[in-house]
């Protein structure tokens, strides 16, 4: 993947065409696609801290599903090179130290790589909206990029798929325990997608069983998971 | 094999792949490169219980399988029970299909995950790259198949074994296979009728049929020796109250390699072999299996023994030189092997006579004697001739005037043998010799004289015509001839003492520190593991054998006839087989090595040459051979 990474940058500083952000594979929807064989990103972002307005997207991670299987060649990992930012409330967190930040990948590059590589593909992450909001802020300020990509909560399709599962909590760890999952390393943004990769084989497995077929059923039944917790808190 | 660079650790959830395989064998023995191979090259798929995971129907297993969390079972449909059994479970860390990727088929068993569980698995291009790549993969997939076969044989195995996808006869299916008819009891019998009729038969194992000719139980040699030890009440007590109930079985169209695992798993020498009704077809013992390369043995025999040329014998010697190879990388042990090539040898042996006799056939009765290494069944590619000729002399003729008709015609059957490879012999050890072409009679006196008035000197170098059989002609007189041989050596003790002091003549090529001692003081440190290794075992087991009235031949039967008697106990025998049958194998698969690089064959081997391993067990079967010798000089105060 690294040297693929590289690989695509040679390449591109070859033809001099500098950064193209016009010829991005566009954002499919949620439609009629087998949900079997579509190619689905699960992805992971480490961030400055929590605040979406405010911190930065320091390191990315991201596996690829498909035919119901995670493919160990296709899948992205990498920290940017964000010299400049502030990271001493989290480095504690995901280990990622200053000198990391001055080796990494230049931010730009990364993340026009990152669009290509996911070509589009619906993405799904744990907590979603967290990592949406940060993604697509940072796309918008470096890029000017602003098309809307297909999101899924896999913490909102593990309750959909498994109503009666009782994971003692909400989080990614509570979920991974239930099914006995281990993480190679916490807080590391690709192991946490890989993990979450992991918990979506499962779901998925499951929704199969239930007459989920499409990308549209699924996408459904994540809004009818979310009207019914709406519910629930009234 | 990774186009990453140093500089450029691999993603974390690579490294994390290559952590978990690195906990398991045979990946804890692997290369990082080659782990990094995997890992990059890995996918990661869920099954929740119960779902199949590959299934015969699933045609040519492509894809190399480790469980990463859960479990596998392999599951088949049981005719008896009416539904499906688990066969085996594979738990985290475990590889599967290996029999069925190796042998490029489908699956038997279906394979189907117990409980929610996680896989990982590579495809074919990885697969083939890391089974090129590293030898410690290799030899674990190739293991995995050939467990049973290669217990002794291993080191010389994997050796030998090279490709990918060779035709591998264990697939044959067990309907193909030469089942002897199964002999069979109704539970009532008595269990010493039941032994009775093993024992007509010659066969090491009963099975017990139901009306339906369906097997309930079977009952095996072993199983009366643990009856017998265990201090048997009675044995008129009906069969069924002492055999294994429900005996392992297999269809008649799964095969031998099925049967291989099934012995190799749960310990026991026999599968009853059932067709669709569960109706007994047969059983296939343990032994069966070992031999089954007779398979190209005997289309080779076959082809030898119709030979009608003196070319196609000397072009037929390579498919010999080839078989062996191929029974070596197959794991049949050394005493098999020998025994295959003097079957072989034989075999062209008798075709050269039979073609001589068609063109020039001197017309008198003749068996064609083999002496030493030939006459004892133990012969290896290296091999010279050592025959002689006992005739019947026609009425009205003197012997002399047969052996005027003889000697012409043993000299072309002499010259043609080494055109095929048997070298002549330098001590003119040979039927053309008129010394060696001899009536009855005439045998009987040489014997006598040989016995009764031989020296410690002469022993030397004729005691190999105790080591005698014949080839082509008669039996009967040469059965005679020996009946009053053994006599003859039974009565005299003294030539027994001579014997058993010749035997001690060649010491195993030890030092009195357990190194080893070399042929010659010079730089080089070599052994001959003939006349150094195997020689020591063959004089002194030769000389318990005939003072004790043996008949057969052939070291390994030797041993085993002496352990029934009693002469030897049987631990020591087991002992002193293994470590005969080893230095032979390390001795063949030099031979094999020498024709490779076309080299001319010696018994000479450098041990530094050795695996650590191979050495030590070198040493070890010296060291028991000093054992025997020491047995040799107590019992003859030597």
């Amino acid at each position: 993947m690294f040297s693929t990474l590289k690989q695509w940058i040679q390449a591109k500083r070859n033809t001099g065409s500098g950064i193209d952000t016009d010829n991005l594979p566009t954002p499919k929807t949620a439609g009629e696609q087998d949900l079997f064989n579509a190619r689905l990103i699960v992805l992971d972002l480490e961030t400055t801290g929590l605040n979406t307005s405010k911190d930065e997207v320091i390191a990315i991670g991201a596996v690829a599903i498909e035919k119901g299987a995670i493919y160990l060649n296709d899948q992205f990992d990498l920290i940017l090179r964000r010299p400049d930012l502030d990271i001493r409330e989290t480095v504690l967190i995901h280990g990622i130290g200053p000198e990391a930040l001055t080796q990494g990948q230049e931010t730009k590059e990364a993340l026009v790589h990152l669009l290509e590589w996911m070509n589009g593909d619906p993405i799904l992450a744990y907590h979603a909206e967290f990592d949406k909001r940060f993604l697509e802020r940072t796309l918008k300020a470096q890029l000017g990029y602003s098309l809307s990509h297909v999101w899924m909560d896999v913490a909102e399709l593990l309750p959909a798929v498994f109503p009666k599962a009782d994971p003692k909590g909400r989080g990614l760890d509570h979920w991974s325990d239930l099914f006995g999952l281990e993480v190679s390393e916490r807080h590391h943004a690709a192991a946490d997608a890989m993990v979450t990769a992991e918990l979506t084989l499962v779901a998925l497995n499951a929704a199969r069983k239930s007459n989920v077929k499409t990308l549209k059923d699924l996408s459904q039944k994540l809004r009818y998971q979310r009207r019914l917790q709406k519910m629930k808190r009234f | 094999m990774t186009a990453d660079s140093p500089d450029t650790p691999l993603p974390q959830n690579t490294r994390a792949i290559m952590t978990f395989l690195r906990e398991h064998a045979p990946f804890s023995s692997m290369d990082d490169p080659h782990l990094a191979h995997f890992a990059e090259n890995a996918k990661l798929t869920f099954f929740s219980d119960g779902e199949e995971v590959l299934s015969p129907e699933g045609g040519v297993v492509k894809d190399f399988w480790v469980v990463k969390q859960g479990r596998i079972r392999g599951e088949r449909f049981s005719e008896k029970e009416n539904r499906a059994v688990t066969t085996f479970e594979i738990s985290k860390g475990e590889c599967f299909p290996l029999a069925a990727l190796i042998g490029e088929r489908p699956t038997r068993t279906l394979h189907r995950a117990s409980g929610d569980t996680f896989c990982l698995s590579i495809g074919h291009d990885a697969f083939v790259t890391l089974f090129a790549e590293s030898e410690t993969f290799r030899d674990f997939c190739l293991r995995g198949v050939s467990s049973l076969l290669d217990q002794v044989n291993q080191r010389i195995q994997s050796t030998a074994m090279a490709s990918i996808g060779s035709s591998d006869s264990l697939d044959t299916p067990l309907e193909r296979f030469a089942l002897r008819a199964p002999i069979v009891c109704s539970p009532d019998l008595p269990v010493n009728e039941a032994v009775a009729r093993m024992h007509e038969n010659n066969v090491g194992s009963i099975v017990i049929t139901d009306d339906k000719q369906q097997p309930t139980g079977i009952f095996t040699l072993r199983d009366l020796r643990m009856l017998v030890a265990e201090g048997v009440d009675s044995l008129s007590k009906p069969i069924s109250r002492v055999m294994t109930p429900d005996p392992c079985r297999l269809l008649a169209t799964e095969n031998a390699f099925d049967a291989a695992m099934l012995m190799a798993e749960h310990h026991f020498a026999h599968v009853c072999v059932v067709d669709d009704n569960n109706r007994l077809i047969g059983v296939v013992s343990e032994r069966d299996l070992f031999s089954l390369q007779r398979v190209d043995l005997v289309h080779l025999a076959r082809t030898i023994g119709t030979a009608t040329h003196l070319n196609t014998l000397v072009s037929l010697r390579a498919d010999v030189s080839r078989l062996v190879d191929t029974m070596l990388a197959h794991g049949a042990d050394s005493g098999q092997v020998v025994k295959i090539i003097t079957t072989l040898n034989d075999v062209t042996v008798r075709r050269v006579l039979e073609l001589n006799l068609k063109q020039n056939d001197p017309g008198i009765s003749f068996t064609w004697l083999t002496f030493g290494s030939e006459g004892r069944q133990e012969q290896t590619l290296l091999t010279d001739q050592d025959n002689g000729i006992l005739f019947a002399t026609p009425e009205g003729m003197t012997e002399d005037q047969v052996r005027e008709k003889l000697l012409p015609f043993a000299r072309k059957v002499n010259d043609e043998l080494a055109q095929c490879g048997f070298t002549l012999c330098k001590g003119n050890i040979m039927a053309s010799n008129p010394k060696l072409c001899l009536s009855e009679t005439e045998w009987d006196d040489w014997f006598l004289r040989f016995i009764d008035a031989s020296t410690p000197q002469n022993l030397v170098y004729s005691s190999i015509f105790l080591d005698m059989r014949a080839v082509y002609g008669p039996d009967e007189p040469l059965r005679r001839l020996f009946g009053r041989v053994l006599e003859r050596i039974a009565k005299n003790a003294l030539f027994q003492k001579m014997l058993a002091g010749n035997a001690l003549q060649r010491k195993p090529p030890l030092t009195m520190f357990r190194n080893f001692r070399y042929l010659s003081d010079d730089n080089k440190k070599v052994l001959d593991l003939k006349r150094q290794g195997l020689a020591p075992f063959v004089e002194s087991i030769r000389v318990f054998a005939l003072a004790n009235g043996i008949k057969a031949a052939n070291t390994l039967e030797r041993l085993d006839e002496l352990a029934k008697k009693g002469v030897f106990d049987s631990k020591d025998a087991g002992a002193w087989k293994e470590s005969y049958s080893l230095i032979q194998a390390i001795r063949m698969r030099a031979h094999q090595d020498m024709l490779a690089d076309n080299e001319p064959l010696t018994n000479y081997i450098d041990p530094d040459d050795l695996n650590p391993l191979d050495r030590r067990i070198l040493r070890e079967s010296f060291r028991q051979a000093q054992r025997l010798q020491q047995k040799l000089e107590l019992a003859y105060q030597l």
